[in-house]
């Protein structure tokens, strides 16, 4: 029987002003109609160049060196502009890693279906609508006929990667591209995600192509995997096996990466002193105007201590208000309610003492946007010294500190990568040596084997300082390695609070294990 | 779009054109003009000066005088001129539409053009087409108003001579000696709105092109015609709006150069007339007229930009 897709001996260069650079080597994969690959591999290892090759959209410096791309017997480096778009979306479908993106803000969503539907199965426009509304419901949204005349902004994240994934199964092609179709989601929804994918590949016989940088996610969607680093594949086993009897050394040093609740990082125990106690934390965003009241609280009576040299967790998908929180402890958001640090008590950002604020630094999630990309390295760690009353000689310390060369102080932050600029981030926070960092998801944007580096410095950091860290995090998994004390927020209230061994306990918050069912463990 | 943004919006609008009326009346109030002596001429006697003071009411407290003033000026009573003696607000209305007729065509005009050539130019982005555009845009829009307008009546009256040069014919009376009146001011006009709203065009086709949701499109299979149309162009079109609306206040007041060049009576050389004769009402109304004019096609954009766009709510 033939392959859905073939890719025999595939070749990428992308051509640069520095000559021409290597993505893509000696790619040989197969995917049997019906079945589904994974490909893993961290950022920058040529796993999306690949799909944007059988989707035919290179960018224009993309050079194929060698090889050959077969969707079933058709060669797809030999289609003609017409000819690829009635086989896109027809005969090879792909679903995007962010369907906030993904989606046209200012048309109707029926109308981003039914343009898919007829074209490629020539219906017309009353037919396409009715089929999209069953396709829909397919997906488990309740009420399509609704949805369908909803704009993409009206609808949820999750919401919207299910549209996605109607459309590209609605046009009944024979394989999909999966680019990380979960990632951009909180844990709860991707979950589901998963779940309607299985279901919908049970029923429909799709091959798929699904990438990720998640090898422990890939044991659950995937028949087989490969590995692919530096565009070479690496490994190819069938999925259960790769997990127990990995043949490849990076293949390896990934499986160790994925955090695993069981495998604790931690092993003190914090001091008895509360460093920091917020009580009753409502936090504000928005005035009433003239014309508007004034929206409700992003939190409500929130309670958090945080004892010396505690790391405490917290947790909660997307919109649940736990960076509020974090907002509202470095003075960034308006609250009420207080906060009692060092036998102060706060009520509000105003009271916060230089002092304070140099006590109680936080890291950002997207390290793109919170070092600025108009100072050096050495300017951006030395602001905080300035600041703080330290000795700006000290920035070679610091970066090393931080497990970065000293000569990265004349460099800028687009010279660095995703890591390296993160561990940047945390060498600034550190610069005002603080007894609490807020950690707010700062490892999501990063790969699994990057953030069990990034986890490693800062527990290191931590034994070196005493510092206390308040680490919010959708990963479930992750912090149960590291966390002292988790506490779980749900629509901007805390729902449950206890220390991470009694985790397990039959007395948890319903939502507590509705999140830890959303967060299983790799097979093995 | 809720009937609550329409109201707030058009609430919003009734503001500006109140606060507009208190600057109008109070810059009027400010200049060097005396009505009675503008009306008396200068050798008038300080009797005659004080009748007419009494009868026009310029002895009464300011907020007096504008509650007059206003109550009138809300249902079209500005006074009449001091210089014709006829009633202003029709004279500047006719002037008006004089000056929609050329800022309606030329704006008709640019977006014909600069539209499809910033897509274009976008879509051939760093090539030898988007570079000539650019180039050619740029000579437009950096050329002063007088020397495109001498330039293209010198080429079009005088060395091809296809059109009159100056003057200005009703539509309602002969249409077509009226286009042929037009063309030119609406051409001068257009050259130089061209390169504006064609790079603001480009740019933005640009962005779009980029965005997640065109890759999406295109790898749904969709003819480029179609990704072009309706995906990239409407979301290249929104912040296009602003920018026209704002264009249509320099068409409305800044053109007055085009008017003189091309002895046009529209509402800019009204205006230019009655200040140099220190004709009070002459003045409040064209100025009051332009700002309501200008408050109604941007209360207009923002409405069709919440329309093309829904995330738009202002809530």
């Amino acid at each position: 029987m033939t392959a859905a897709l073939t890719i025999t001996n595939y070749g990428l260069d992308y051509a640069t002003a520095a000559g021409a650079v290597a993505v893509l080597r000696d790619i040989s994969l197969e995917i049997a109609p019906g079945e589904v690959l994974g490909l893993v591999g961290e950022s920058g290892s040529g796993k999306s160049s690949l799909a944007w090759a059988l989707m035919r959209h290179l960018p224009a410096n993309a050079r194929e060196v060698s090889g050959a791309l077969r969707l079933g017997d058709v060669d797809l480096q030999a289609l003609g502009p017409k000819q690829l778009s009635t086989l896109r979306g027809r005969r090879i479908g792909m679903v995007f890693q962010d369907p906030s993106t993904a989606l046209n803000p200012t048309l109707t969503i029926g109308r981003q279906i039914t343009e898919a539907l007829m074209r490629h199965r020539e219906l017309n426009a009353r037919a396409a609508r009715d089929l999209a509304v069953e396709l829909l419901g397919h997906v488990d949204l309740r009420n399509p006929a609704a949805i369908l005349r909803r704009y993409p902004h009206e609808i949820s994240g999750g919401e919207k990667q299910r549209v996605i994934i109607a459309t590209a199964f609605g046009c009944r092609p024979d394989v999909i591209l999966f680019d990380e179709p979960t990632t951009a989601l909180d844990v709860i929804t991707g979950a589901r995600i998963i779940e309607l994918f299985a279901r919908l590949r049970a029923e429909t016989g799709v091959a798929a192509l699904y990438i990720s940088h998640d090898l422990g996610m890939m044991t659950r969607v995937a028949d087989r995997v490969a590995v692919i680093r530096h565009g070479r594949v690496v490994e190819q086993a069938k999925a259960f096996e790769i997990f127990r009897r990995p043949q490849h050394d990076y293949t390896r040093s990934l499986i160790a990466a994925v955090p695993r609740p069981e495998r604790r990082l931690v092993h003190d125990r914090p001091g008895e002193a509360v460093l920091l106690e917020a009580r009753g934390i409502d936090v504000h965003y928005g005035r009433a105007g003239l014309f508007h009241a004034a929206p409700p609280p992003a939190t409500k009576a929130v309670d958090i201590d945080i004892r010396a040299g505690e790391i405490v967790g917290l947790v909660g998908e997307s919109g649940s208000g736990k960076s509020s929180v974090a907002r509202a402890l470095t003075g960034l958001a308006r609250f009420d309610g207080a906060i009692r640090f060092d036998g102060r008590t706060l009520h509000g950002a105003g009271d916060m003492s230089p002092a304070y604020r140099r006590d109680v630094q936080i890291v950002f999630q997207h390290p793109d946007s919170s070092l600025n990309p108009r100072h050096r390295i050495g300017e951006i760690l030395s602001r905080p010294l300035k600041l703080y009353g330290g000795d700006v000689a000290s920035v070679p310390r610091l970066l090393e500190q931080v497990r970065l060369p000293a000569s990265y102080a004349t460099r800028w932050p687009h010279q660095l990568s995703g890591g390296e600029k993160q561990r940047v981030a945390i060498a600034r926070a550190f610069a005002a040596r603080p007894r609490l960092v807020i950690c707010d998801e700062i490892t999501a944007p990063l790969d699994v084997s990057v953030q069990a580096q990034i986890i490693a410095l800062l527990l290191r950091l931590r034994a070196e300082t005493g510092a206390a860290y308040l680490f919010i995090t959708h990963d479930l998994n992750l912090i149960r390695q590291i966390a002292h004390r988790i506490v779980v927020m749900r629509q901007g209230q805390l729902v449950d609070s206890r220390a991470v061994d009694a985790f397990g306990a039959e007395d948890v918050h319903p939502y507590t294990s509705e999140l830890m069912a959303a967060s299983p463990v790799p097979v093995s | 779009m809720s009937l609550a943004w329409l109201l707030r919006r058009l609430l919003l609008m009734v503001y500006t054109v109140v606060i507009v009326s208190v600057l109008v009346f109070a810059i009027t109030q400010a200049l060097p003009a005396d009505a009675a002596q503008t009306l008396l001429g200068e050798n008038a006697s300080p009797e005659a000066l004080a009748a007419v003071r009494t009868r026009l009411g310029l002895d009464d407290p300011v907020w007096l005088q504008f509650a007059h003033w206003v109550t009138r000026a809300a249902t079209g009573n500005f006074g009449v001129s001091m210089r014709t003696g006829l009633p202003v607000a029709p004279e500047m209305l006719t002037a008006l539409s004089r000056s929609l007729l050329l800022a309606a065509s030329a704006l008709v005009v640019t977006l014909v053009i600069a539209v499809p050539l910033g897509i274009f130019a976008a879509l051939r982005q760093g090539r030898a087409a988007d570079t000539m555009t650019s180039i050619i845009a740029y000579l437009g829009v950096s050329l002063p108003e007088f020397v495109t307008a001498t330039a293209l009546a010198l080429l079009l009256t005088d060395i091809l001579p296809w059109l009159p040069a100056t003057g200005y014919v009703s539509p309602l009376e002969d249409s077509g000696l009226a286009l042929r009146h037009l063309a030119l001011p609406i051409l001068t006009v257009s050259v130089i709105l061209i390169a504006h709203v064609m790079r603001m065009m480009r740019s933005e086709t640009l962005d779009v092109l980029q965005s997640d949701y065109v890759r999406a499109a295109r790898l749904k299979g969709l003819p480029e015609r179609t990704v072009l149309v309706r995906h990239v162009m409407r979301n290249a079109l929104l912040p296009v709006i602003t920018i026209v609306a704002l264009d249509v206040g320099y068409l409305l007041g800044g053109i007055i150069v085009i008017e003189e060049i091309f002895a046009i009576p529209g509402i800019g050389r009204a205006l230019m007339i009655a200040i140099t004769t220190r004709d009070l009402p002459s003045i409040q109304a064209g100025a009051m007229i332009m700002a309501v004019t200008y408050a109604i096609t941007n209360t207009l954009a923002d409405v069709v930009y919440a329309l093309l766009d829904r995330r738009i709510r202002y809530d």
